[in-house]
């Protein structure tokens, strides 16, 4: 993975406000709204986007050496709590529906990133959303995988915002993913009823003008009498 | 952030027109008997919304009254108020007075300090009364402008602070709805928040300023809103709400996308030219 330092043009001694400002310098060029249909924009952008979250979320360092996520730091403190927090006591890995998957392993890579995501299954299939997004956030290796329970953990908390963007994100970055595929439908899902109603309901026609001055003159109007 | 939540006018029966500017000038009237008329220049929609929504969920008498106005000397105004009207007009006091320090904190602006003079002292006439209701709003400001200070880049973070304090104001009284009320509140709010942010997107990129939508296209704008709103409903639907039904549907479902659909229309027009 390339430095995120870098990425964003700043020294790894910057402060924090330095580095927010060279962000959001190269995000006024880049992002997608400014630059519309320009991919090569748009890459860029999720470029500095992903170097900025890392940065932030503390694990530059661990990254940029040579991808060196030993089990150890993806388990981080949470993992003295995990055995009190589980109340099924053991978790089996092969039983569980929608993390499942995962059952045959490849290489020693895959199985090191699956071992790693062991702890979050373990809350997210207990619930404790909180603690499986904190164990989350001690895996710097941000696969699609990674997003994939980013988004379960977020939908659980409520923060809905979050889930669609990361479970957007996971359909990205393996768009034949069946899992990621049903988990992003699933929180579409949830929109799309009222999507309909409020489409039958027509959407307010605003005419700009109009609308001013009906603000205004109820305003004024308001404002005047009595 | 306020006057986001109004009515689709071209979708409502005369009757219902007639009844939601009442509405709000009975809210107009009632800042301006309790707080003085320079208070009237503080009224939103927002908090007109909460005197149609509550007056519904409790089923108030309303007490009507026409009276004339300056500019329509010849057409008489109606209006209706209850209990609920003056306790939305000390929080509309409260938000507005946040609202402009908050300005001037943040831009320094001269006009927003004065304002905020302006209504210290009913504020804190207000605050003394409510003095939970105030903490919790003044706590979850500050939270918000924390939030905000850090960059945080989890868009749900500054929108809970944010539905943290509507729920509060949805909560008027401890009763057997409080819980539904705040839990609506909040949604509503988070709802608020995240629109104003997209609302803001661009400017925001431009001036190098915080938003926590930052890192979103407003290609998936429509796809997080309309989430945020199906969370809304779900809420309004566990509130037995039976009187003026139609009206609080139509701005649910379609007047808060008012200023949503002027932005795009804006956006287009800009596009064109």
């Amino acid at each position: 993975m390339t430095d995120p330092y870098k990425v964003l043009g700043v020294s790894p001694s910057a402060s924090m406000e330095e580095i927010t400002k060279a962000y959001r310098r190269l995000a006024k060029k880049y992002h997608p709204d400014v630059n519309p249909g320009d991919e090569e924009a748009a890459k860029k952008m999720s470029e500095i986007n992903a170097a900025y979250e890392q940065i932030k979320s503390g694990n530059a360092y661990q990254t940029s050496s040579s991808g060196g996520y030993s089990g150890q730091t993806s388990y981080g403190p949470g993992n003295n709590s995990s055995e009190q927090y589980d109340p099924f006591g053991g978790f089996n890995p092969f039983g569980f529906d929608p993390f499942g998957g995962f059952g045959s392993f490849g290489n020693t890579q895959q199985r090191q990133e699956a071992a790693e995501f062991e702890p979050v299954k373990r809350y997210l299939s207990a619930g404790y959303y909180a603690e499986a997004l904190n164990a989350l956030s001690y895996i710097n290796n941000r696969s699609a995988q990674w997003y994939y329970y980013s988004a379960i953990a977020n939908l659980g908390l409520g923060n809905k915002v979050t889930a669609l963007s990361h479970a957007k994100t996971a359909v990205q970055m393996e768009p034949n993913n069946l899992q990621y595929q049903l988990l992003l439908n699933k929180i579409q899902n949830g929109g799309r009823v009222y999507q309909q109603y409020s489409q039958n309901y027509g959407m307010p026609v605003v005419n700009l003008s109009n609308l001013c001055w009906g603000l205004c003159l109820a305003r004024l109007c308001c404002g005047l009498c009595c | 952030m306020f006057g986001y939540i109004v009515a689709n006018m071209d979708k409502l029966t005369d009757e219902e027109k007639q009844h939601y500017r009442s509405c709000y000038c009975g809210l107009c009237k009632a800042l301006g008997n309790r707080h003085g008329t320079i208070s009237r220049i503080t009224l939103t929609y927002d908090m007109a919304f909460l005197v149609l929504f509550l007056s519904a969920l409790y089923e108030t008498d309303n007490k009507t009254g026409t009276e004339r106005c300056i500019i329509h000397p010849l057409k008489p105004h109606q209006y209706w108020q209850n209990d609920i009207t003056n306790y939305a007009a000390d929080m509309n006091i409260v938000l507005a007075y946040y609202n402009f320090l908050d300005d001037w904190e943040d831009d320094k602006n001269i006009l927003s300090l004065c304002e905020s003079k302006l209504f210290v002292r009913e504020f804190t006439r207000i605050f003394e009364q409510y003095q939970k209701k105030c903490t919790v709003i003044s706590d979850c400001l500050k939270e918000l402008s924390e939030i905000e200070k850090s960059g945080e880049l989890n868009a749900d973070i500054p929108a809970n602070s944010f539905g943290k304090l509507m729920g509060e104001i949805f909560v008027m009284r401890e009763d057997e709805y409080a819980e539904n009320l705040r839990a609506f509140g909040r949604a509503l709010g988070k709802f608020i928040y995240i629109l104003d942010a997209c609302l803001d997107l661009k400017d925001d990129l431009k001036h190098e300023r915080y938003n926590p939508l930052i890192m979103t296209s407003s290609e998936d704008f429509a796809a997080i809103l309309n989430l945020l709103m199906a969370d809304c409903i779900e809420n309004y639907n566990r509130l037995p709400i039976n009187r003026d039904k139609n009206l609080i549907d139509n701005i649910l479902y379609s007047g808060v996308w008012t200023k949503y659909e002027a932005h795009k229309q804006k956006q287009r027009r800009q596009k064109n030219k």
